[in-house]
């Protein structure tokens, strides 16, 4: 059996989750992104994780599939689906990611095993370091056990965007978490293209210097 | 004073003011010529800022980067030969030479001329010179002392008031055939010799004082201002008055002239120096506080707009302060006036967009913008220069025939050095009626 | 001269000779030459009202006074725009004075906060003006001259850091004290202002500036009616007329009301802190405190209150 044919089947007879479908495919769930009228922050494709790393709520964490529902929607896969039924493998991910239902998983994060941050006996939860179970949204603390000076600036707001009042009398803040920003099967912050570039003379004088610096070498 | 003295005084300044209207419009084919010519400049430039003030000051080749020009340049020239101007007035009356009298009133009013082209320079380069009250005591709020250009607007309307009183007085009173009173123009023309120096000083601090361009914040700027200023105000009353002699038969006495050129002479040197050592200190220390002088006279990474310009001021400094070290060059007016013409453009170049136009470039985040004038600023330019020139001739159209009219006093001393004819000059020339 | 006999002559008045007819014609030439080159300055006249020319300065503007300036502001912008706006005089609050800090470690040089600025602050479209300039720097010195501001590859290029500026609202600012007519000060909660009502558009605060900070409506701003910012302040972001300076404000009509910043909030790595310097609790005071911060061109003695600093 394909993994093609095998993800039909899964879809046919087992849980569903066609709701978190936009996010599923790597885009950013749209409350948490409110940059006005600019589409909403996607990954680059190459460095694109199968999970994302954020999820909306009351959804369980899961993969995607590559399908689409008949209305348009993603379809991903809980990971509870297959991880109640499997052996969970140590070794993964610190060298290769799993072969099925993980195609196109980037990993690049200090060599770790898949287990140093998921939970091997309740794939609905991460795992901290000393064992205990986490919830998917309080990712941040797990990234904190390694990065204290980024969370020492994040809890001092210097260290991730935010939204609202800085004065906190007069109004609400909400802010980006980890995974917001960074991948955390591949946390390195992705390049962009940047927006916006100057339309004045400085800008025009100095493409037309370039342009004549490479015309004549 | 009785009623009869009062309308004495009024009869004979009204015949004064229809005089000189009269002598203002008469003149010589020539000199209509030359009106005409002057004043369609004047209308050129005129109506190009009108259309500046409608669009906006988009229409110049100014920018966020280079954000004064060809205006601010051409604003601190007129300061200078303004203040240039004036400075007949230091021998004339701080060595009691009575042949330079006639002469400062030359000087003065072309220090009106030079001042009125300075403040029209500083309105069109005005985003809202509609606004111009809210500088006025009272109903504005006017800086002072703070700000050096509340200073220099202060100061350059003191200076035209002091030289519109001084020259009107003693022309009134020459009409009049009567001797001046001392009291009401001596104090007067002490002040304006002060006035000079500080209009071109206070010039000089609006941009030395300005910690963010390295290219003005230095202390030299001040003395390079006025000696620059005595380079240009001396250079052009020179061929202004060879330009008298030869049109309208005005003449020129040899002594002043060699006073002027003894000025000139010396300054050129000092201006050179003074620009020698600004560029020694600018390229031996290095660093980018040196990169404005870099453009200027080198030109940064590809962009070198200014570097001819600024080259050739040099080469006009020295080869006219060679001419005028050249005996055999100073005593033909032909090749005086050649001499004082690349003296008076070399300064020009220099103080004018060698000086305020690089000063931006690189910008203060050191991005690289050149300044290139839109035709619009030339014709502005253009026209502002004409309308100081058509003022100049108009004050000496009413001045001159006033100062042909006999001196008051009955013992006026010959000097000697004015008796000795220089065999080039025709003796005729030579000579101030008397 | 050859007409000196004439002009010794001639009557004193009356008697219309040849000559003075040629003056007359020349000078009724001469006029209407005149009135045809001044006629933009009419049609731009036409634009302007009495109240907004003879408009006191803000400081001196009652409060009844600038209700009424600010009514004929919205009503002037709904003719020609057909857009609604509100337009409010947000004044600082007491115990408030603004500072800004950024982490260059952290900036990835996207020019987001340049974006988001242009659009919140109703800057004209078609120069794309902002009030913040993203310099790419290389990495190894702090030389502005090796920086360049046009660069348009994926950002952040591993061999560059990114230093965007913008109004540094300086403690001594040069700006400030050069201005002829009061046009521009600073404010109790440190924010330097422009009265673009008041600003003869003479750009000595331009030149006086070492940051390159304030920018000139070179024309008068356009806006797509669509596209235009309502939440306007009269000291912020409302439409600027042509001639102007005008410059970053930390978006006093949100900073005042304790909001962050328009170029905070498009920030996407959290480079930007800003906050109340007088609050020893906030996020500011926190940076000032624990990293080692410094201002831009300190030798020239502006004493910013915006900051830099580097993580690593």
């Amino acid at each position: 059996m394909t993994p093609r044919a095998a993800t039909t089947l899964i879809i046919l007879g087992f849980t569903l989750t066609a709701t978190g479908g936009q996010w599923l495919l790597g885009a950013r769930p749209t409350n948490t992104e409110a940059t006005s009228a600019e589409k909403p922050f996607r990954t680059p494709a190459a460095t694109r994780s199968v999970v994302p790393p954020h999820r909306p709520e009351g959804t369980r964490p899961s993969v995607a599939t590559g399908l689409v529902n008949h209305h348009g929607e993603a379809v991903g896969v809980a990971c509870m689906t297959c991880h109640t039924t499997r052996e969970p493998n140590r070794e993964n991910g610190l060298n290769a990611v799993p072969r099925e239902f993980h195609q196109g998983l980037v990993y690049a994060h200090a060599g770790q095993s898949c287990l140093s941050c998921h939970h091997a006996e309740d794939y609905d939860s991460l795992r901290l370091a000393d064992g205990r179970k986490l919830a998917f949204d309080e990712a941040q603390n797990l990234c904190a056990q390694c990065h204290g000076p980024q969370t020492r600036d994040y809890l001092n707001g210097s260290h991730g965007g935010m939204k609202g009042y800085w004065d906190k009398t007069k109004g609400e803040r909400t802010r980006n978490t980890c995974t917001d920003c960074h991948d955390p099967h591949a946390p390195a912050y992705p390049a962009w293209t940047p927006v916006f570039p100057p339309r004045d003379a400085a800008a025009r004088q100095q493409a037309e210097r370039e342009a004549r610096h490479q015309d004549n070498h | 004073m009785n009623k009869a003295e009062i309308n004495d005084q009024v009869t004979s300044y009204r015949r004064f003011l229809w005089k000189a209207v009269r002598d203002a419009t008469d003149g010589s084919a020539w000199f209509y010529a030359w009106m005409i010519l002057l004043t369609a400049l004047a209308l050129v430039g005129l109506h190009a800022w009108a259309v500046q003030v409608r669009d906006g000051l988009a229409v110049t080749g100014i920018s966020d980067h280079v954000s004064w020009g060809l205006y601010i340049a051409n604003f601190t020239f007129m300061v200078g030969l303004a203040a240039g101007g004036v400075m007949m007035v230091i021998p004339a009356y701080l060595y009691h030479d009575r042949e330079m009298h006639d002469l400062t009133i030359v000087g003065e009013l072309l220090a009106i001329a030079a001042i009125v082209m300075s403040i029209c320079f500083v309105v069109v380069d005005m985003g809202r010179p509609e606004r111009f009250w809210h500088m006025f005591p009272l109903v504005g709020r006017f800086n002072w002392p703070v700000s050096m250009l509340t200073w220099d607007v202060l100061v350059l309307n003191g200076y035209l008031a002091l030289n519109l009183h001084i020259s009107g007085y003693l022309l009134y009173k020459r009409f009049l055939g009567e001797r001046p009173s001392p009291k009401w123009y001596v104090p007067f023309v002490y002040l304006s010799i002060f006035w000079a120096i500080s209009i071109h000083t206070v010039t000089a601090f609006l941009y030395s004082g300005l910690g963010g361009r390295p290219l003005w914040n230095t202390a030299l700027l001040a003395p390079r201002f006025l000696v620059t200023a005595f380079i240009a105000g001396p250079a052009f009353i020179i061929v202004l008055l060879f330009i008298l002699r030869r049109f309208g038969g005005v003449p020129v006495a040899l002594r002043p002239v060699q006073i002027l050129v003894n000025i000139v002479r010396v300054t050129l040197l000092i201006n050179l120096l003074m620009v020698a050592s600004e560029l020694f200190t600018e390229l031996y220390s290095g660093g980018s506080h040196t990169a404005s002088g870099h453009y200027l006279f080198f030109g940064l990474h590809g962009a070198n707009a200014l570097v001819p310009w600024i080259w050739s001021a040099v080469a006009m400094g020295v080869i006219s302060a060679v001419m005028f070290l050249r005996p055999d060059v100073v005593t033909k007016p032909i090749w005086l006036t050649v001499a004082c013409a690349l003296a008076f453009a070399g300064i020009w170049i220099e103080k004018g967009m060698g000086l305020i136009v690089p000063a931006f470039i690189p910008s203060t985040l050191h991005e690289i913008v050149e300044y290139f004038p839109s035709l619009m600023e030339w014709q502005i330019t253009a026209g502002i220069w004409a309308w100081g020139m058509l003022i100049l001739t108009v004050m000496l159209k009413i001045a001159l025939p006033i100062l042909r009219q006999p001196h008051p006093e009955p013992n006026h001393a010959v000097s000697r050095e004015n008796a000795s004819v220089e065999a080039d000059l025709p003796p005729s020339l030579a000579h101030s009626q008397r | 001269m050859i007409e000196t006999s004439e002009q010794t002559n001639a009557p004193e008045a009356g008697g219309m000779d040849r000559r003075t007819a040629l003056k007359v014609l020349g000078a009724t030439l001469g006029a209407a030459a005149f009135s045809q080159a001044i006629a933009p300055l009419t049609e731009w006249a036409e634009n302007m009202s009495l109240d907004e020319y003879l408009q006191k300065h803000y400081r001196e503007l009652s409060p009844v006074d600038l209700a009424m300036v600010m009514a004929r502001m919205e009503k002037q912008t709904k003719e020609q725009t057909g857009v609604d706006v509100h337009i409010q005089d947000y004044r600082p609050q007491p115990g408030v004075k603004f500072g800004y800090a950024l982490n260059l470690s952290v900036c990835v040089g996207c020019r987001r906060c340049a974006k988001a600025c242009h659009i919140e602050n109703n800057h004209d479209r078609p120069s794309g003006n902002s009030y913040i300039r993203v310099l790419e720097m290389e990495k190894g010195s702090l030389d502005l001259a090796k920086g360049r501001v046009n660069y348009d590859h994926p950002v952040p290029h591993p061999d560059k850091f990114y230093m965007p500026v913008q109004c540094q609202q300086c403690d001594k600012p040069p700006c400030v004290s050069v201005c002829p007519v009061e046009a521009t000060w600073k404010e109790s909660d440190g924010i330097v202002v422009v009265d673009y009502n008041w600003c003869i558009g003479c750009r000595y605060c331009e030149a006086a500036c070492p940051y390159h900070a304030r920018r000139f409506n070179w024309t008068k701003p356009q806006v797509p009616a669509a596209e235009i910012n309502p939440d306007q302040g009269y000291l912020s972001n409302r439409l600027r007329p042509q001639g102007v300076m005008e410059k970053c404000t930390f978006c006093l009509h949100r900073s005042r009301q304790g909001k962050l910043p328009a170029c905070l909030e498009a920030c996407p790595t959290g480079a930007r802190v800003f906050g109340n310097l007088l609050d020893p609790e906030s996020e500011i005071r926190w940076v000032l405190k624990n990293k080692r911060v410094f201002v831009l061109k300190e030798d020239v003695g502006t004493q910013p209150s915006f900051f830099y600093f580097f993580d690593e």
